[in-house]
């Protein structure tokens, strides 16, 4: 045995063995991205390398042997600046996305692309399960969800993006429908008590969350129900009530307490919450509609969007007469004006100073609305209200027309001088936005805006142990998905909290290609498909849902469209993890992309030259453990890649499907098909299972999901070189 | 009276052949044969007419000479070729040298071993053979101090004892004549003009380590080389001097060439044996190294071309006689392939101790033109470069590597005011960085980015910050690479930030290229005063930029020129201005 010592730990080796060898022999990891064990020492990623006492030169770990007495440092700042520029070098290099952009773009974090490939393989269940990981009230957000993911989408430079918010929808009604929808297992109860203030989405995200990881959670709302603006501030004809009421039952069951017709500051104080409980998360959200500062706004006939919407929610609508004008462009406007279509307004205007395309409304909302008589009035403004006793009479409004564009990049309206017009009416609907009601939160600081003053990472408050999300905090109101987004982190600190740690809240560094470079000329077009809608002249008269949701059949195809842009090795790529170890800027080093992205594949394996990091280990192993040599490497220098024979398709290659060379890949530039009509990135589990090839015992392994094979890779020299299909190995299985 | 053509590759391409086929057609009666490089290639072709002891030495001959030689050769009579004879000062280029390895080069006839034999050759390998065990000849080379000539400077005597200790039968000797840095040629001579003298060295060396297999792994873009020496071994082998039992002893060695098919990094021992094997030319990684298992995982020794040509002059004249010329820790002579802007180029050979200043100004005869000097590449693209206050760096291992270059192989390319450092640095990098074999991320992907750094930054598109990037990016590739090539790389980089910071800095900050090299930095204006409007810039401007009526002061349209330059070659009146 050799004496030596590693990071300060005296450590025994045989004689013979590496560096890397005796570190992880005693749980000093090191690591590594070309080496592993099948095939002989490459030396190519120099990831390995440590510092050794009186050698100045790094050591390649993977080769260099132990000697008596030496003094090993694995994680010297000169090993860290060593890995770290070597890794942002390969991943300047590295064309690929870890995850796709749709669910970067989520709020939420939602695995959109995970869930869409799912309903197009007929998982339902499954992709519902994956969607519970981010939001528990899918059928209602799949409904009103602006859906940034889709701005995302990269379809939309083919045609159009996939329709993934409704794709949610569909996936979250089949579960509701059931009688025993999916309901998560929650951990061992932790003794801890958590009390949320407001039962809206960001309220009963956090506690289902928080409920899942083994805390007592009690939310407490002040309204008859709970759902805040889902229920009080989104018509019944675009979320019904009924879909929301069994979201939240299920929320309940998961051991949620709900207590309804309690108001903060009457009821209860966060101090006396606190005092009964180890953590308090404020989230009452914006229930104030905004003024416009308009002369007249104080006139009756004059109401706020928010308000007019709860109204008709409640059940007492208020009188708006014949001509209605709704002020603003967004979803509430659109909401409001389509409310008041329904209620039987004659005329109703839509007041906005921009035009059509700066509406941030939804574009089939604006349509729809269209559809069902709205008049937009594009590119006015109202400067006054005008009335007799105190009653709304009309408006007048400033013609304007677009100048040169703002900060937010839209051109600014400008008013067009001396132009007005006056449009008589009986009501107006300010849906310009939303505040915090400010008395209900008094015992907690504000920032100048007048919300909540929250810590973006940890959504703390000036009071420990009080935490506040959504629409109340910050920036102020908000989409819902945002608030759902905040009470999934706010539910991981405050579980931190309570086990009196600080929650991580770095963001790892992931991989994106550069979307300029991206060519779609090789994919078909296809078109969108939106679930079929009421026709307009029968919705325009009631509360009915207006979409009637995707068919199963409308579904899968929809979901079919789907790109698959994120890399379906991303939960267990190594270059991945190693990446992350360290505080990598690949950045710094950007510049050309070695190797298009080349797609090629047979039966079973996949390439994709564009996320090689020429490790070497497909090479190797093909030549040196199974003596096959289908590939190798091909060009020089900074062009070198892997490449089948004469630059052939892999199918005409001598390659047997062994699946090694996928196997040792550490990175996506190889996979492995699963057994699946539309490939999704999946967190796979994998199992050592043995089946019978010729009398033998051979080693394989499964990957099974949601209790469905996936996978059967061979894992041994038996099953290696039995040429069988993939097919004929799960055939065997047991 | 005997006459001998310059036949290297440089007097070929000078057209040496086409010299002797017209001499052959004067039907003279003097012997007419060819020697290898005679050194000065400057001065190609050179037809040497010996009269006994005698040398004429006839410099940059043509075709159309041809008579007047011949009529010297018959009546004596030098008047017609006086203007063809070396000047004095000229032949110091030689005279100057100490030539040890080169010994023979440009004297003999390298085709014919008989030449070599009357030159002392093979004396030097019966005596190892018949009176010295191998360790006393490694003892002597031991003593010589000789050190490997390809670039690292390893001593010669320790690869051959760790070879010869190593256990095994099967050992193999390796010569690598893969020489790959641009500039670099000494090799090439050597072969082409003695290989002789490298089969002897490499018959040492074998015998020493106890190797029956020589291989001599040279570029496939030396044809000349491997047809002399594939005929000097043939001519060897009929004298029994390779094949079995040697003069009659129990040594016996075999030779093989390999001929490599063009790759840098193929001079890395590791991956010249990768290559050799059949495989894809990358380095392998070390430890083991060859010594314990190389070629055919068999104890392995390496040497480059010019450390052998040293082997038997050192056996003839005693390790003691090596070492007493050099410096306390570099010993004997070195070759240099000089080249650039110097007025006398070739090889020079000169024993360690020297200056830089020696070789480039007492030899090399100083700049070419009337720009100053400012530096000196040395060692290829893995070396640095050596600015102007530092000529006076004495040829020493030691004391070339603490200026941040290199000896290397002994490429000297070099440079005047007119060059741009930026620019030399990028070119050097462009070679690497197609010549990295790809294998390891500090080599393919850190070289790549570094000359896409110096591409931007000499294309006036450097940004604040690039310098110490380069510089981080530098230090890591060093530490991190795999190999000599990739290790080596960044040299040039590093050498001329640390030399010539400013040059960088006008580059990035100023968008100038003080050297007037980088085209994108460059404009160029006519000054109406100096203008007389001779029209020939205008008849010259290849994109008609320049307009002008006659005797009138012309204008560059500057969107319109391609900066060629060629308005501020012919201008007669220094009226076009470069800035």
């Amino acid at each position: 045995m050799i004496n030596l010592t590693i990071n300060g730990k005296a450590i025994q080796a045989p004689e013979g063995s590496t560096i890397l060898e005796a570190a992880r022999a005693n749980g000093i990891d090191i690591p590594t991205l070309c080496y592993d064990k099948a095939v002989e020492i490459y030396g190519a990623c120099g990831l390995c390398v440590v510092e050794a006492e009186g050698i100045p030169k790094l050591l390649r770990s993977c080769s260099a042997k132990c000697t008596e007495g030496m003094v090993v440092n694995t994680e010297s700042d000169r090993v860290v600046q060593s890995r770290k520029i070597a890794m942002e070098l390969l991943m300047s290099a590295h064309d690929g996305d870890c995850v796709a952009p749709c669910q970067l773009n989520c709020p939420a974090r939602t695995d959109c692309q995970g869930y869409v490939g799912l309903i197009a393989n007929g998982e339902y269940d499954a992709a519902l399960k994956l969607i519970k990981n981010k939001i528990p009230l899918p059928a209602s957000i799949g409904r009103v969800c602006p859906h940034p993911c889709e701005k995302a989408c990269r379809r939309k430079n083919v045609e159009e993006p996939i329709n993934i918010a409704q794709l949610k929808a569909f996936a979250a009604n089949i579960d509701l429908d059931k009688d025993d929808s999916y309901l998560p297992e929650c951990q061992e109860s932790s003794g801890k008590k958590v009390a949320i203030i407001g039962g809206g989405p960001a309220g009963l995200t956090a506690a289902y969350y928080l409920t899942i990881m083994g805390h007592e959670v009690t939310v407490y709302d002040m309204m008859e129900k709970m759902g805040g603006m889902l229920r009080y501030g989104i018509p019944q004809y675009r979320l019904p009530k009924e879909v929301l009421d069994k979201e939240i039952a299920i929320i309940e069951k998961a051991g949620v307490k709900l207590v309804n017709n309690v108001k903060l500051g009457k009821d209860f104080t966060i101090e006396s919450l606190k005092a009964e409980n180890d953590a308090v998360i404020v989230a009452v959200g914006a229930w104030k509609s905004s003024s416009m500062r308009t002369p007249g706004e104080d006139l009756e006939g004059v109401y706020g969007g928010i308000d007019f919407l709860r109204a008709v929610i409640k059940g007492n609508p208020p009188e708006i007469g014949e001509r209605v004008a709704i002020c603003g462009g967004g979803n509430t406007a659109m909401d409001a004006c389509r409310t008041a279509v329904r209620l039987g307004a004659k005329e109703v205007y839509v007041i906005y100073r921009r035009t059509r395309n700066e509406m941030p409304a939804d574009k089939l909302e604006i349509d729809e609305a269209e559809e069902e008589g709205v008049i937009y009035k594009f590119l006015t403004n109202p400067i006054s209200f005008n009335g007799e006793d105190g009653k709304l009479k009309s408006v007048t409004l400033q013609i304007m027309e677009l100048g040169e564009p703002d900060a937010s990049g839209r051109r600014k309206p400008v008013p067009v001088e001396g132009k007005t017009e006056e449009i008589a009416l009986d009501s107006v609907i300010l849906a310009i936005g939303q505040k915090l009601v400010q008395g209900d939160v008094s015992e907690l600081k504000l920032n100048e805006r007048g919300n909540i003053e929250a810590d973006p990472d940890f959504f703390t408050t000036s009071i420990d142990g009080v935490f506040a999300i959504g629409d109340a905090t910050n920036r102020g109101a908000s989409i819902a998905i945002e608030a759902i987004g905040e009470a999934d982190r706010c539910a991981k600190a405050v579980d931190a909290y309570l086990n009196g740690q600080k929650l991580d809240t770095r963001v790892p560094y992931i991989s994106k290609r550069d979307e300029s470079t991206i060519d779609y000329s090789d994919r078909k077009e296809q078109s969108r498909i939106n679930p079929k809608v009421l026709p307009a002249d029968v919705r325009n008269k009631n509360f009915d849902e207006v979409s009637l949701g995707f068919t199963e059949e409308e579904a899968q195809a929809e979901a079919s469209r789907c790109l698959e842009c994120g890399c379906r090795e991303y939960y267990k790529c190594k270059l991945l993890n190693v990446a992350q170890r360290y505080d990598i800027d690949p950045s710094r080093f950007k510049g050309e992309i070695p190797q298009k992205y080349t797609h090629d594949e047979n039966a079973f394996i996949e390439r994709n030259t564009s996320k090689c990091i020429l490790c070497g280990l497909c090479v190797r192993s093909c030549r040196e453990v199974m003596d096959i040599h289908a590939i190798g490497l091909m060009g020089r220098g900074f062009k070198t890649d892997v490449s089948p024979a004469f630059s052939l398709p892999l199918d005409q290659t001598k390659c047997n499907n062994c699946g090694l060379c996928v196997q040792l890949c550490p990175t996506g530039s190889l996979t492995e098909k699963a057994n699946l009509k539309k490939q999704v990135p999946l967190d796979e589990q994998y199992t050592e299972e043995f089946v019978d090839i010729n009398g033998t015992q051979a080693s394989v392994l499964v990957s099974r999901y949601n209790g469905k094979v996936l996978r059967v890779i061979p894992n041994d020299e038996v099953s290696r070189n039995a040429n069988l299909s993939r097919e004929e190995l799960q055939a065997k299985l047991q | 009276m005997r006459i001998v053509i310059g036949q290297g590759s440089c007097g070929i391409a000078a057209g040496a052949e086409k010299v002797r086929s017209a001499l052959l057609k004067q039907n003279i009666s003097a012997p007419i044969s060819i020697t290898g490089c005679i050194g000065m290639c400057y001065l190609e072709p050179i037809v040497d007419i010996y009269d006994d002891d005698k040398l004429v030495r006839l410099v940059k001959v043509s075709e159309s000479d041809a008579p007047a030689i011949a009529d010297y050769i018959r009546t004596g009579d030098r008047e017609k070729i006086s203007a063809l004879i070396v000047t004095d000062e000229d032949s110091e280029f030689l005279s100057k040298q100490t030539r040890i390895a080169l010994r023979n080069c440009g004297i003999i006839n390298p085709e014919k071993i008989e030449e070599y034999i009357a030159k002392d050759g093979y004396t030097a390998l019966r005596s190892c053979l018949t009176e010295k065990t191998p360790e006393e000849v490694i003892d002597v080379i031991k003593t010589s101090g000789l050190a490997g000539r390809g670039g690292a400077g390893f001593p010669t005597w320790f690869k051959w004892n760790a070879a010869r200790q190593s256990e095994g039968e099967e050992k193999y000797l390796i010569c690598n004549a893969d020489e790959g840095d641009p500039g670099a040629f000494m090799d090439r001579a050597v072969i082409e003009s003695d290989p002789h003298n490298l089969i002897e060295g490499m018959l040492i060396g074998a015998y020493a380590i106890g190797a029956k297999h020589a291989v001599v792994y040279v570029r496939a873009e030396y044809p000349l080389a491997i047809k002399r020496l594939k005929n000097a071994l043939e001519q060897a082998r009929e004298k029994g001097i390779i094949g079995n039992n040697i003069f009659g002893t129990d040594f016996s060695c075999d030779f093989m060439i390999k001929a490599g098919a063009g790759a840098f990094v193929c001079g890395e021992e590791t991956a010249l044996i990768e290559s050799l094997e059949g495989h894809r030319g990358m380095p392998r990684l070390k430890p083991p190294f060859p010594a314990q298992s190389g070629f055919w995982r068999k104890p392995s020794n390496i040497n480059n071309v010019e450390t052998f040509a040293n082997v038997a002059w050192i056996i003839n004249n005693g390790g003691e006689a090596f070492a007493a010329m050099g410096t306390e820790g570099s010993k004997g002579t070195k070759v240099f392939a000089v080249t650039g802007k110097v007025k006398r180029s070739g090889l020079v050979e000169i024993p360690m101790g020297k200056t830089l200043r020696d070789v480039i100004f007492d030899i090399g005869g100083g700049m070419k033109t009337d720009k100053p000097f400012k530096a000196v590449q040395m060692g290829g693209p893995s070396g640095g470069c050596i600015p102007a206050d530092l000529i006076d760096t004495v040829i020493d291992y030691k004391a070339l590597g603490a200026t941040g270059a290199i000896m290397g192989s002994g490429g000297m390319v070099v440079m005047d005011e007119s060059t741009c450092m930026v620019g030399m640095a990028k070119f050097f990098l462009d070679f690497t960085a197609k010549e990295s074999c790809g294998k390891c991320i500090h080599c393919r992907i850190g070289t790549k980015r570094m000359l896409e750094m110096l591409e931007r930054i000499t294309k006036g598109e450097g940004k604040e910050g690039d310098i110490e990037l380069l510089e981080e990016l530098c230090y890591s590739i060093k530490d991190g690479a795999l190999c000599g090539l990739g290790q080596t790389a960044p040299n040039p980089v590093l050498t001329t930030i640390k030399y010539f910071r400013d040059e960088y800095e006008a580059h990035i900050k100023d968008k100038k290229c003080p050297a007037g090299e980088c085209s994108d930095l460059i404009e160029y204006t006519i000054n109406a005063d100096k203008c007389r409007g001779c029209t020939l810039c205008a008849r010259n401007c290849p994109v008609n930029a320049i307009t002008g009526a006659v005797k009138q002061p012309h204008v560059i349209d500057t969107d319109k020129c391609i900066k060629c330059g060629k308005c501020y070659s012919v201008c007669r009146f220094d009226a076009v201005i470069k800035a």
